[in-house]
């Protein structure tokens, strides 16, 4: 029954409106920043304190992590988009009344709130594949105008940090995910949900991470950033992935009871 | 589309004191539904009256403050144990706008587990075949509300639950779903509708249910409420001049006649028409016009709630359309042994002793027989047009 519901959530997720327009955009950003990023590489420009520094070398874009490096930075706009995407494809299902059919048509709404979920995680974890699919061709194209060598990027330590990179990227973006089904799932509205989840991820947990001491690890939204750069100097990858797993596991468990035991009124 | 012949449930819903509280409001109050299988129950009651909210707890999409029931002899708080073979509208059609209504359908028919073919057959049974991969934000009203009787089709229901099904059809398409309505009910399906057009109730409806303020007032048959309530006798006097003495006559005989223009009207027994007949003949008052009518559904609906819209009583009782939760009178109106239910005490009914619904003390507004409510013919051609019921 599971399948059937995850089936079932695909057929809207593919409809040409939600998969052309963001993946198209998620392509689109994906082959921008890695040709700002090769385009940009060896130039100085004007820092934060007045000094010039290059914003990577071409250098450092030959190295085996160069590839893994560029995913990473794909996950804080993935993430985002996963959220907001999240967060509206469930809260509509209340907004338009859409629910009411669901259930009447699967009434055993564990099942139902299952498979939606992993719908959407799988819809993400494509998104974050794309992503570094396209990143790589482009990077790869690029390489080549520049000049750079990319023979360590296929080299087994090359191939291992990227496929080690993505799959950190993908749990991040599986993480903004869940933060957005919840609330979507707690407010119903898919504008309340996405305002709510952008501004908690972007100023509130940054500004309380700038203020708040260590509170960085312990933030939800942190945590991800963490497990998606492959772990900072303040918390280790491996605690960054438990404490996110652990929010993410409580999170959607409080959100499946929610969602079986209320009343569906809209 | 293949049609298959069930056996009828012989109670297809059944509950006793269903209650469904919202905070300190009561929207359904103590109701004991007695829904016969194989029937078309029509559900009524004005605006904010608790139908909407029985019906989502008889689907499982709100959970009863208290009661128990049971829906195709399975209990209600399983709602997984039945809906399989439920098919539901509530509060109109709820789609996704970038969908086409194939694939608004295919999202619910893979839910289920049914077979995509049968997509394409409740869109033939709708007339919905052409339109059915355009988006669904391009539909007309007429045309959503038809995908989601589709919807409801899907499982081939043994019980049908529409909430207002009728909004936004054209005539054609009303009177192509009364023909939908009846062939499900002659294939052995219960049909449970809710709607305002109390009018076309009245022509597809064996059984009737009738709510206000979350309270059951009556249920039963539709022909044993409207017999009950009466029959209205109509003369007109050849000369207008012999009204008033024809309504004296009437007075001297110990009626209640009253005048309305060159009409006299009397609520009265069937025979009635026989002896005003003899009171012309008698006081040698010619008439042109001679006739009965019984009480429509709608009057006899208005009779019993007062003629008060629902709107109208959830200002007056919460502002939201219930009542103020009342503890602990619980009052439940009794079950009769036909299965039809009066309501034990309301303003504008009493109840006899025998359980019948007796007359109001003053029956609602009556219009003189002027063809008013004569329901009008389906036309054959017109936007919203459901196909023929196969």
């Amino acid at each position: 029954m599971i399948p059937a519901a995850f089936r079932s959530e695909w057929v809207k997720l593919r409809r040409p409106s939600l998969l052309l327009s963001l993946y198209g955009a998620i392509a689109g950003v994906a082959i921008l920043i890695t040709i700002l990023t090769f385009a940009l590489a060896g130039h100085h420009f004007r820092g934060g304190g007045g000094g010039r520094r290059a914003a990577v070398t071409l250098a450092q874009l030959a190295q085996p992590d160069a590839l893994g490096k560029a995913f990473s930075d794909f996950a804080s706009l993935l993430g985002i988009i996963s959220l907001a995407v999240a967060g509206a494809q469930m809260a509509s299902e209340y907004s338009v009344g859409t629910l009411r059919n669901l259930l009447i048509r699967q009434p055993r709404r564990l099942v139902l709130w299952t498979g939606k979920f992993i719908a959407v995680l799988t819809f993400s974890a494509l998104a974050v594949l794309l992503a570094c699919i396209v990143g790589t061709i482009t990077a790869v194209v690029m390489a080549h105008v520049r000049g750079v060598s990319t023979s360590a990027w296929t080299s087994s330590t090359g191939l291992t940090d990227s496929l080690k990179a993505f799959g950190e990227v993908t749990l991040a973006v599986c993480g903004y995910t869940t933060l957005g089904m919840v609330v979507g799932n707690l407010l119903r509205s898919p504008g309340a949900a996405i305002a709510v989840g952008l501004v908690y991820i972007l100023p509130f947990e940054l500004i309380l991470s700038a203020t708040v001491n260590g509170s960085d690890r312990w933030l939800p939204g942190q945590l991800l950033s963490a497990v998606s750069a492959g772990g900072t100097s303040d918390i280790s990858l491996h605690t960054a992935i438990i404490r996110a797993m652990a929010y993410m596991v409580v999170l959607a468990g409080g959100t499946a009871v929610l969602f079986v035991r209320r009343d569906v009124t809209a | 589309m293949t049609t298959t012949t069930r056996a009828p449930t012989t109670v297809a819903i059944e509950t006793q004191g269903l209650t469904k509280r919202f905070g300190d409001r009561i929207a359904v109050d103590h109701a004991d539904l007695h829904i016969p299988g194989g029937t078309v129950s029509g559900f009524i009651g004005p605006n904010g009256a608790g139908k909407t909210t029985t019906m989502r707890m008889l689907l499982g999409l709100i959970r009863p403050t208290h009661g128990r029931g049971s829906v195709l002899g399975e209990p209600l708080s399983s709602p997984e144990r039945y809906m399989s073979r439920v098919g539901a509208m509530i509060e109109g059609p709820a789609f996704y706008g970038t969908l086409s209504g194939h694939a608004n359908l295919v999202v619910l028919a893979r839910l289920a587990q049914l077979p995509l073919q049968r997509v394409d057959e409740v869109l033939e049974r709708v007339a919905l075949t052409d339109r059915g991969r355009d988006q669904y934000q391009a539909y007309s009203h007429g045309m959503k509300q038809r995908l989601g009787i589709a919807a409801a089709l899907l499982p081939r229901p043994e019980l049908l639950v529409l909430d207002e099904p009728i909004n936004g059809l054209d005539p054609a398409g009303i009177g192509e779903l009364r023909k939908l309505l009846r062939s499900l009910r002659d294939d052995g399906a219960t049909v449970f509708v809710s709607s305002h057009l109390l009018p076309e109730l009245e022509q597809i409806c064996d059984h009737v249910v009738m709510i206000q303020l979350g309270r059951l007032m009556y249920q039963g048959s539709v022909e044993q409420l409207v017999a009950a309530r009466h029959t209205e006798v109509w003369a007109r006097p050849e000369r207008p001049e012999d009204t008033a003495r024809l309504v004296a006559a009437l007075q001297a005989e110990g009626r209640r006649p009253r005048a309305d223009g060159p009409w006299v009207c009397v609520v009265a027994d069937d025979d009635f028409a026989g002896e005003l007949y003899r009171v012309s003949v008698r006081e040698g008052i010619p008439l042109v016009h001679l006739s009965t009518r019984r009480q429509t559904l709608e009057q006899a609906f208005l009779s019993m709630t007062g003629d008060v819209s629902g709107d109208a009583d959830q200002s007056a009782a919460s502002g939201d359309g219930a009542r103020p939760a009342a503890s602990g009178d619980g009052a439940q109106p009794a079950a009769r042994g036909d299965g039809s239910q009066p309501v034990p005490s309301r303003e504008a009914t009493t109840s006899s002793g025998n359980g019948e619904v007796s007359q109001p003390a003053s029956i609602g507004d009556v219009t003189p027989p002027s063809g008013n409510d004569d329901v009008p013919e389906p036309s054959a051609s017109g936007d919203d047009t459901m196909g023929s019921g196969r």
